[in-house]
């Protein structure tokens, strides 16, 4: 059957009240060409005959008619369905009445007999014309059923007597009813499609683009029903809206139906303030109220609103409310977990109760006081209540739940749940999993905005997931603190947009108002290139190509994390970030283009690299800054996280360090080294710290590639740099080759080790508040000396250029003393001493047995000296000249004593002394003694004092001899001014000297011997 | 890619140089210091020739005599999306790092293709795919480089294999890293 026949025929039908038999007639077209094979004959009076049936009018006095009534009442009786079924069941209905018949029925199709099926197809076709007109059906009624009851039982025999034109007639209303099945059985949707499509043309004026009507135009109009605001009990909206639609059911079909069209309510909780506010749709405030009054919790007392027209739009306008979603950070808002952070376990479906999972409070009853106070209350009814006065404890510190803990003192209260294998306690009635406690909340008692979790909280809920790694990053973190705004975008970032008309367009931003970013699209979006579009900020995301070199600005635990971007799927970005060339996973909108060179900045005490100090023996340095913790490598190697409060302090890199490796090469900053054994780790070298170096190596990837390791295991591979250390002289400091002395150091200026020289001596101070006390020096430093006062018993601390030498004899200070001594040498002779004996004394009384001495041992020495000759002018010159040498001789040698130290202790010698060493074994200590000594007499003097100058001079010149010999020792004599007053004494001391020096020169010999070979 | 490029460098002298032998002392020193430099964003890799070496000004106050000195290099300089070769120097379960000459370039898990599997036969990781290629320490890679950073004196990269003709390169030594870092010295005795 065409589609077009089929509406052609039926249509009509429908449009038409009244019956109409041409479509019948048109239907009985189609049939026919199924009819015609069976015969062509029968088309004629079974068109007749059905017509004539069909008409409700026609004849009454039909009895096939009467009959057909009947049977269809029967069947209407039967089935409550009625018209539904019947046609669809026409093959069925034997069923319904006899099995038996069924055979029948299909004997009566193979044989075409008339049969009872005939007269039952005539029912069928009764039916059909008792349901499209039933003003027949009440008047047949009564008459018919009765007729019906016998027709039935004696159908047989009917059927016998039935023309042979009615059988050809049920023929054809089988035909019809097999058209109607089919009809029936029709797709309805196709159905409907086709009655659109020959229909809809006529509703196209109005429904016409439908799916482009502009929002206004759909907004409501003065002929709309209204808006009516009725006031309920706070909280109780749901309810009373319920309630109003049981009553709508329940007088639907009354006489006084609700004539409400809808009702909402906007309310979020309790403390909203559309809270208790109801809204009605309806057109007539009477209608409202009729439908409201006597709803519970209903206030009638307020008359209803009627909402401005234009306001209507917005309280229909969706604010997407925040979802509690399970994962996300909440706060407690009151109770004894009263500001904590908990994270959602699970939301109820209507999103009141939460289940919050917490991190306990417990005290395992740690402050549970058996003995405590109780107070007996007389209650209203004279009953007497004891009570246990609850003893506020401090409150305890979050921890997770212990089992073992909570067995101690309450064991009475805890119970494990659930099955093997989950660590599920029930303690005091609440539940914990896992150490956390699960406890309900009603969403109200928690806050949702502005939780701002800090790293520190989140981590104690951090579940490792099965890949080992934290997994609270981006789902959870993301539903927490998801904020989609425009201040994410800045002027300068790449922009995408991913959705919209325009998606894919990608360009830069130039300008971000509320919530609109002007883009400068990029070249390569066609005809838009270049143009400056403005675009949503729902619809837009940042763009980060693979290389881009960003940084986390968002709220992650990865933030300020840098990196270089190595996969981007739609909103998600991996990034390999600088530090640890580890991948992390962020939204594009927590990124933003990090300028080249940048590190993480972090606004934390102690930066990547820095050495710290962890406790007084153990030092770390820091391989990664988070937000609020830091990673620490110690010196043992092992890595922890700890908050920068931790930290005792800061080891300042020293920017010369130096150390020694493995095989004694030097070793610094930013070296090369390689582990000697081991893994054989390489590394540039960070710090070095007492035997520890820090090393990194930018390919290992634990603890950002630094390692720790002792100096005495590893060897240097490679200098800083790379380079080879001699490239070239420095062009822009004194060119080497010119400096003097071979660009050697200047010589140091001496330095005196030991015991220094000045304790015990005698001082005067010379300056300062203390001017012009004496002392004795009790300790010496290289700056300050200790002085003991003679005047007050005190020691008091002074430095030693305020100080000067005293002769404790004579209370007269020693010129220059004090910077001789420094020197190791004697005090230079008294240039104060007026004392004219004194001067050849000392100079002989130091020297000159030693000399004597030595040139004694050596005889040949002295032989080739000429003793005879030598000193025989000598001796004249010097007798000669005693008596003018004293006066004159004082000058020389008061002076020149300092004079002579040109010759003495003048620089030449210096330059030439190595010999410090023997500067000292010239002065000798003895010669201070010897001074005494002369000063004292001379006979003990030389016997005590020299030996130990001697002593001394022997031992330490030693090496000096070796060296100054062709040099410093050669230049000393040189000024004849030292020969002939070391001469001079000798001559003079001959007579007295020579009896008292025996004793040490005997023991002396050898020594001197050794050395006389190189003296000559 | 190589380039010629003709640089300037100002080089200082101190008093104590002055001499006949200035301007030799500032070429040597400009050799020295400037052949197999990285300047963050290339590498100089020999110096051609000198071209001009600037009448030196003594700088006041210090008595310094500054040279300018324009010469000619050649320089590589990595660029972003260029296809290098290079020596893979260490594997790591997160990827593999590629020495380009100076320029040290990370290929990341991400970028290499998902049938080269990070494996660790005994102590040497790498990537293979059990059939015929194998990225491990010493393999020659051919990389795109997809981003670049540069601090002064050292260039970083990061590159990937994720594409066609990309990754292993097949060649005479298939571990060249072996032959640069082997130990001669026993056979020449």
């Amino acid at each position: 059957m065409s589609t077009a026949n089929f509406l052609d025929q039926d249509f009509p039908d429908e449009e038409d009240d009244d019956f109409n038999p041409q479509p019948e007639i048109a239907s009985d077209d189609e049939g026919d060409e199924k009819a015609v094979a069976n015969g062509g004959d029968r088309n004629g009076s079974a068109q007749q005959s059905r017509s004539r049936s069909r008409v409700p009018d026609g004849d009454d006095d039909d009895v096939k008619d009467e009959v057909e009534a009947a049977v269809a009442n029967d069947e209407a009786e039967e089935d409550a369905d009625g018209e539904a079924e019947a046609p669809a069941g026409a093959d069925e209905e034997g069923e319904d009445d006899e099995d038996d018949e069924d055979e029948e029925d299909e004997d009566e199709e193979d044989e075409g007999l008339p049969s009872r099926k005939r007269r039952r197809k005539q029912a069928r076709r009764n039916q059909f014309i008792d349901v499209e007109a039933e003003v027949d059906e009440e008047e047949d009624e009564e008459p018919e059923e009765d007729d019906d009851m016998p027709g039935e039982e004696v159908h047989p025999d009917d059927l016998q007597e039935l023309p042979p034109g009615a059988d050809r007639d049920d023929r054809k209303h089988r035909e019809l009813d097999r058209q109607r099945d089919a009809r029936q059985q029709m797709d309805l949707e196709e159905e409907a499609a086709r009655l659109k499509e020959r229909y809809g043309r006529q509703n196209r004026a109005a429904g016409a683009g439908s799916a482009i009507v502009p929002q206004r135009l759909l907004l409501p109009t003065q002929d709309d029903p209204r808006i009516w605001r009725m006031r309920c009990k706070p909280g109780k909206e749901k309810e009373v809206i319920l309630g109003l639609q049981l009553r709508t059911a329940e007088r639907a079909n009354s006489r006084e139906p609700i004539r409400v069209l809808s009702a909402f309510e906007r309310s979020k909780g309790a403390s909203d303030p559309m809270a208790g506010m109801l809204y009605i749709e309806a057109r007539r405030v009477d209608d409202v109220v009729a439908a409201m009054e006597g709803i519970t919790n209903m206030f009638m007392s307020f008359k209803p609103f009627m909402v401005p027209v234009e306001e209507m739009p917005d309280l229909l306008k969706v604010t997407k409310d925040k979802q509690l979603e399970p994962g996300m950070y909440v706060r407690i808002k009151r109770g004894l977990y009263q500001g904590d952070l908990g994270q959602v376990d699970e939301v109820e479906a209507n999103g009141a109760a939460v289940v919050v999972r917490l991190v306990p409070r417990l005290d395992y009853g740690l402050h549970e006081d058996v003995n405590a106070p109780t107070t007996v209350e007389t209650l209203p009814n004279g009953q007497k209540r004891k009570r246990v006065m609850k003893v506020q404890g401090p409150r305890p510190p979050p921890r997770l739940f212990n089992e073992s803990e909570a067995k101690k003192k309450h064991g009475r209260y805890l119970s494990k749940q659930g099955g093997l294998g989950n660590s599920s306690w029930l303690y005091q009635n609440k539940e914990y999993v896992d150490g956390y406690l699960l406890e309900n909340f009603r969403s109200n008692a928690l806050q949702t905005e502005d939780v701002n979790p800090t790293l520190e909280e989140v981590s104690r809920f951090a579940s490792t997931g099965e890949d080992g790694g934290d997994n609270l990053d981006l789902r959870q973190l993301a539903a927490t603190l998801k904020t989609a705004s425009g201040n994410e975008f800045l002027p300068g970032d790449k922009v995408e947009i991913f959705r919209g008309e325009q998606k894919g367009v990608s360009g830069i931003s130039v300008q971000v108002y509320a919530e609109v970013v002007k883009i400068k699209v990029d070249p390569g979006n066609g005809s838009l290139s270049g143009a400056v579009i403005e675009a949503p900020v729902k619809e837009l995301r940042k763009l980060f190509r693979d290389g881009d070199h960003v940084k986390v600005i968002g709220g992650t635990s990865y933030r300020e994390e840098v990196g270089m971007v190595v996969r981007t799927k739609g909103d998600s970005v991996t990034l390999l970030t600088d530090a640890e060339q580890k991948e992390i996973t962020v939204f594009s909108k927590d990124l933003r283009e990090a300028t080249d060179s940048g590190g993480a900045a972090v606004d934390s005490k102690y930066d990547l690299f820095d050495l710290v100090q962890l406790d007084a023996a153990t030092v770390g340095i820091v391989v990664r800054v988070d937000r609020e913790s830091l990673r620490v490598l110690d010196q043992s190697g092992s890595a922890r996280t700890l908050l920068p409060s931790n930290i005792s302090n800061k080891i300042e890199k020293r920017r010369n360090a130096v150390a020694t490796d493995r095989d004694g090469n030097e070793m610094k900053h930013d070296d090369m080294v390689k582990e000697f054994s081991g893994e054989q780790k390489t590394g540039r070298v960070l710090h070095l710290y007492r035997n520890f170096l820090f090393a990194q190596n930018r390919e290992r990837v634990e603890n950002t590639g630094v390692w720790v390791g002792r100096h005495s295991n590893v060897l240097v591979i490679a200098a800083k740099g790379g380079k080879t250390q001699g490239s070239g002289p420095d062009l822009t400091k004194m060119n080497p080759a010119l400096k003097q002395n071979g660009g050697a150091a200047p010589m140091p200026p001496p330095q005196f080790r030991g015991r220094d020289r000045l304790i015990g001596k005698t001082v005067k101070i010379r300056t300062g508040p203390n001017k012009g006390m004496l002392g004795i020096v009790k300790d010496a430093t290289a700056e300050e000396a200790k002085v003991e006062l003679h005047a007050k018993n005190k020691i008091i601390p002074v430095k030693k250029d305020m100080l000067a030498l005293v002769d404790p004899d004579t209370g007269k200070v020693v010129e220059g003393g004090l910077h001789a001594l420094g020197m190791g040498r004697l005090p230079p002779a008294g240039g104060a001493g007026g004392m004219p004996g004194r001067t050849p004394a000392y100079a002989q009384g130091g020297r000159t047995p030693a000399y004597a001495m030595a040139s004694g041992g050596r005889t040949p020495a002295y032989a080739a000296a000429g003793v005879g000759s030598g000193r025989t002018p000598t001796w004249k010159q010097d007798a000669g000249g005693r008596t003018p040498a004293y006066a004159g001789g004082q000058t020389a040698y008061g002076g020149g004593g300092y004079g002579g130290g040109t010759a003495y202790g003048g620089q030449t010698s210096y330059g030439g002394a190595t010999s410090y060493g023997g500067a000292s074994a010239w002065g000798g200590g003895g010669g201070q003694s010897t001074w005494n000594a002369n000063s004292g007499g001379r006979t003990p003097a030389p016997a005590g004092s020299k030996t130990p100058a001697y002593a001394g001079g022997l031992e330490a010149p030693t090496p000096g001899f070796s060296a100054p010999t062709p040099g410093g020792y050669q230049d000393q004599p040189t000024p004849g001014g030292f020969r002939d007053t070391y001469k001079t004494p000798g001559s003079y001391q001959t007579p007295g000297g020579f009896p008292e020096t025996p004793g040490p020169y005997s023991a002396e010999t050898p020594g001197a011997n050794d050395d006389g070979p190189r003296y000559d | 890619m190589f380039f010629v490029k003709t640089l300037e460098e100002r080089l200082p002298l101190h008093p104590s140089y002055f001499g006949a032998q200035s301007q030799q002392y500032i070429i040597d020193q400009l050799y020295q210091r400037n052949e197999g430099k990285n300047t963050g964003t290339m590498m100089i890799i020999a110096i051609i020739d000198v071209l001009d070496v600037s009448e030196p000004k003594i700088m006041p106050g210090t008595g310094m005599a500054m040279y300018d000195i324009s010469y000619r290099a050649i320089i590589w300089r990595p660029f972003r999306g260029e296809v290098v070769d290079g020596l893979v120097s260490s594997v790591v379960s997160g990827g593999f790092f590629v020495d380009v000459g100076g320029l040290s370039c990370f290929v990341s898990r991400q970028m290499i293709p998902a049938q080269l599997k990070y494996t660790v036969e005994g102590s040497t990781p790498s990537f293979t795919d059990n059939v015929d290629q194998t990225i491990e320490r010493g393999t020659q890679v051919r990389l795109r480089i997809k981003g670049m950073r540069s601090e002064m004196g050292q260039m970083y990269a990061i590159g990937s294999i994720k594409e066609d003709y990309l990754g292993f390169v097949y060649t005479l030594w298939p571990n060249y890293w072996d032959l640069l870092t082997f130990d001669f010295r026993p056979l020449m005795q």
